[in-house]
């Protein structure tokens, strides 16, 4: 276990030094998020939105613009394996559930930095009143994960295939969807102080994040060894 | 002639006879459920079964997709791509006719009701497998990256299905099955609704079969040209 874990750590560390070298999937996931968070708060504001459509609509504009955001960057862990030919290497130095492990970390982290920079100016800039920010918190966590163990799955599956940017978004943001109105349901409900409404989108969000996280764990091996 | 072969030329005169059966009962026999406008309930005889065989198509997916996985025969991935575009092509089918009822229902023939959400974002699933089969060129890396995907598809599917319509407030009828467990529709209906999700099966089966056979000439005939 112990061994696993410190390799799941090598191969995070060593995506993350290799990211800060050049920085590319920062830039693009912070540049697309504060950009498009620039646009909506331009075009919509904090006072275009009737005070009753503003929980619902705030909450379905911030999950767009953080699954949009993450559609820019999160492929980037697997996608430059292949690009800079590192692949076969990483193959035969470490388990594929190591890697998954540690590129699954990668993109949390990612997402995790995303989230810390964008919410905070998006609640700001958009004036969006969260009466629970505990709730928002655990339901940015639960979704976070989510995402992140889907994009993941995806990032390693389009990096076989030809044409990855635009098929990275065509075969992830479909299975987004579902979690996407949860998510956007449960904000609803942090916004408002429903605690029923966040723990139900906590259930449904947790478990499609545990079945996707077993799922992975089960084809991980196949598509990292095709 | 064997009498394989004698089955299945009768088989699909059974198959029409049924289905003729089935529209003439849906339209004719059957009486339209009160609470409704007009005669618009009776669509329910064609609905629930194409929505009903989208889903059993989908699983059927998922089932040659993982078989694929583990023996690796073209076959099994064959299947997997027969069973994804009848899912789909049943899925539209079953998306247009909840269109026209809504239309009648409600006067919109859209209103990002939660199933029809749903619906959409399993047309769209499966649409973008086959994005992904045309992405990629080898054919064993086609065929194992597709079995994934459809296998990642099918677990959103309970989601979509079960859960999404549930916990959000719906325009849908109650669903046939509900949550006392019992069905709410005259005997009538219920025999109705019943031959016709049989005839639906049977027929969704027949074109499975065609669509396999022809794939499996369709890449017998790529393998022979590039030989």
């Amino acid at each position: 276990m112990w061994r696993f874990l410190a390799e799941a750590a090598a191969v995070f560390v060593k995506d993350l030094r290799s990211e800060f070298r050049t920085k590319v999937a920062l830039n693009a996931l912070g540049l697309f998020a504060v950009t498009t968070l620039a646009a909506v708060s331009y075009t919509i504001g904090p006072y275009r939105i009737a005070e009753a459509d503003r929980p619902f609509l705030l909450s379905a504009l911030l999950w767009i613009v953080i699954f949009f955001a993450a559609m820019a960057g999160l492929d980037r862990s697997f996608v430059k394996e292949e690009d800079t030919h590192t692949a076969p290497l990483l193959r035969l130095s470490a388990d594929p559930l190591v890697v998954w492990a540690g590129k699954l970390v990668f993109n949390l982290v990612l997402l995790a930095v995303l989230m810390a920079i964008l919410v905070p100016l998006y609640i700001v800039l958009m004036g969006f009143h969260v009466s629970s920010p505990l709730a928002l918190f655990a339901v940015l966590m639960a979704g976070g994960y989510t995402l992140g163990v889907t994009t993941t799955m995806v990032a390693a599956i389009i990096a076989r295939a030809m044409t990855r940017g635009a098929l990275f978004s065509v075969l992830s943001l479909p299975l987004l969807l579902p979690l996407m109105i949860f998510l956007i349901q449960g904000t609803r409900a942090a916004a408002e102080g429903s605690p029923d409404g966040v723990t139900q989108t906590l259930r449904a969000v947790i478990s499609l994040g545990g079945v996707m996280t077993v799922v992975s764990v089960i084809l991980f091996p196949v598509v990292w060894h095709e | 002639m064997s009498s394989r072969g004698g089955v299945h030329r009768v088989l699909p005169w059974v198959l029409f006879v049924w289905m003729a059966v089935v529209i003439w009962a849906a339209f004719l026999w059957a009486p339209a459920a009160s609470g409704f406008v007009g005669q618009s309930s009776r669509i329910v005889f064609f609905h629930v079964p194409t929505a009903w065989v989208a889903t059993l198509a989908f699983l059927g997916s998922c089932i040659a997709s993982i078989r694929y996985l583990k023996t690796r025969q073209p076959i099994d991935d064959i299947r997997a791509q027969a069973a994804s575009a009848l899912g789909l092509t049943f899925a539209i089918l079953a998306t247009i006719t909840g269109s026209i009822f809504a239309r009648i229902m409600w006067g919109s023939y859209w209103n990002w009701d939660p199933r029809e959400t749903s619906i959409t974002f399993l047309l769209l699933i499966y649409a973008a497998y086959f994005a992904l089969r045309g992405a990629i060129a080898d054919p064993e890396r086609r065929a194992a990256m597709a079995a994934v995907y459809a296998i990642l598809a099918f677990v959103t599917v309970p989601f979509l299905v079960f859960i999404v319509p549930r916990i959000y407030w719906s325009l849908h009828p109650d669903t046939i099955i509900n949550v006392q467990g019992k069905m709410k529709m005259s005997s009538r209906m219920l025999q109705v609704l019943f031959a016709s999700l049989a005839g639906f099966t049977g027929l969704a089966s027949w074109l499975y079969c065609i669509e396999v056979r022809l794939e499996r000439l369709r890449r017998a005939r790529q393998h022979e040209e590039l030989i």
